[in-house]
């Protein structure tokens, strides 16, 4: 998610975040409401219109982000196309494509830290209940932060075995992996007990 | 009572004594720590940072218990690792830095106007929305010490902070610790990085031995390290 944010500074990322997901929950519920390929071909449309409102690079950068959707909005065609029911073949196809990029749309245009501020909006409720909430949020940070550093000990663990065996590694780094995970855990658990942890009496909310 | 006091501090690890009868009051404005690997230079460092509590003695900064008093060390010392990537929580630049201020009270639009007034001192406000995954080791480095600095603490203390990286680098880096107000506490088994500094104490085995100026402390620490680097003391196993 944070290499989607778009460095092309658009009129939507202006838009508060809130504002934007709720939109993008009644647009997508919308989708739900017609099976007419024709009225979702409009949509469709109507999308790929508001990419280009943010100008033909950030079109571009959406669709490269949606690329990998090609395979399953293929098979779903393709499915249907032999079960004789190409029309909700493209429905389907064309409502996921729809709902989808509108999605991306809102993650290319919106900063993390205005999506976890929502997020803590939303679950504000739960806090009232005595419930701790800003572990939530921190944690979704921490997966992003430490998603990408995850993948890079399992290369570099790979490599260390390459360099020792003509085989491929396969299953046999799991283990040593996990380890590392724990390992790195613990460094992080310190590092974040550093800074305070997580105390209860902050303020986690919006201003 | 101002400054590091550390009383009498032990800690064991494992069953193994790591820190013995380790006392010193520090306030001089930069003080390095000195040993070899295993002297129990960054368990001294955890334990001034209130990150460990010592088993036995007592540690201290403006006569609060870090370790104790979590609020107070928020407000008083920070911490820096080794190795960067085990420091960094945050996927992008302004987030990491406005953490630990949302941590010491600020509300999130506060801190992160903070936090771009940090990136500004140094010169790195495009830094804001980059991925910290995405920077260079010595760029992480900087990262860690602009996130620790924006907390304003009156101890800063670095465990090793420049291994690892090139020259250049660690001499910028050392350029912008020149212009720290805080206090550093400055963990190092390479003397050249302890240049400028006020007092050396020198930890060997888990005890001080000794505590001075440096050109006191470290002509003394050098000759013994390359006297030690001529025996093959890689055959002992510790415990």
């Amino acid at each position: 998610m944070i290499s989607l944010i778009s460095p092309v500074e658009t009129w939507a990322h202006r838009i508060p975040a809130g504002a934007k997901l709720l939109a993008l929950s009644a647009l997508t519920v919308a989708l739900f409401l017609t099976d007419r390929p024709a009225v979702l071909a409009a949509a469709t449309l109507a999308v790929i219109a508001l990419y280009l409102s943010a100008g033909t690079a950030f079109l571009r950068q959406g669709a490269r982000h949606l690329r990998m959707l090609w395979p399953f909005l293929l098979l779903i065609a393709l499915w249907h196309g032999l079960t004789g029911q190409a029309q909700a073949g493209i429905v389907i196809a064309l409502r996921l494509l729809a709902a989808l990029a509108l999605a991306n749309f809102v993650t290319m245009t919106t900063r993390l830290t205005d999506m976890i501020a929502v997020l803590t909006w939303v679950l504000s409720p739960l806090r009232r209940l005595g419930l701790p909430t800003r572990a939530v949020t921190l944690a979704i940070a921490m997966v992003l932060r430490f998603t990408p550093m995850l993948v890079e000990n399992g290369q570099r663990l790979a490599l260390s075995w390459r360099a020792r065996s003509p085989r491929r590694p396969g299953w046999r780094i799991v283990v040593p992996m996990a380890a590392l995970a724990l390992d790195d855990a613990d460094h992080v658990a310190e590092a974040l007990r550093a800074r305070g942890g997580i105390l209860n009496d902050i303020p986690d909310g919006r201003n | 009572m101002t400054g590091v006091e550390l009383r009498d501090i032990g800690v064991t690890l494992a069953g193994r004594p790591v820190l013995q009868g380790v006392s010193a009051r520090l306030e001089e404005p930069r003080v390095g720590i000195v040993g070899r690997n295993g002297s129990g230079k960054t368990t001294l460092a955890r334990v001034i940072a209130g990150l460990v509590a010592p088993d036995a003695g007592q540690a201290r900064i403006d006569g609060a218990d870090m370790a104790a008093d979590r609020r107070a060390a928020l407000a008083t010392v920070g911490i820096i690792f080794q190795n960067p990537d085990h420091q960094i929580i945050f996927p992008t630049v302004l987030e990491e830095i406005a953490f630990g201020l949302t941590q010491q009270g600020q509300r999130p639009r506060a801190a992160e106007a903070a936090a771009r007034a940090m990136l500004d001192r140094f010169g790195k406000g495009h830094w804001a929305p980059a991925a910290t995954h995405s920077l260079s080791q010595g760029q992480k480095q900087l990262l860690c010490l602009m996130a620790v600095l924006a907390m304003r603490p009156r101890v800063v203390v670095m465990d090793e902070p420049f291994s690892g990286l090139d020259i250049p680098t660690r001499l910028q880096l050392m350029r912008y610790l020149d212009g720290i107000a805080a206090q550093v506490v400055m963990i190092t088994h390479d003397p050249g990085q302890l240049r400028g500094f006020d007092r050396i104490l020198w930890l060997e085995g888990g005890r001080l031995i000794a505590d001075g100026p440096p050109d006191a402390v470290l002509p003394r620490f050098e000759a013994q390290m390359r006297e030690w680097g001529g025996l093959d003391d890689l055959a002992h196993l510790a415990g």
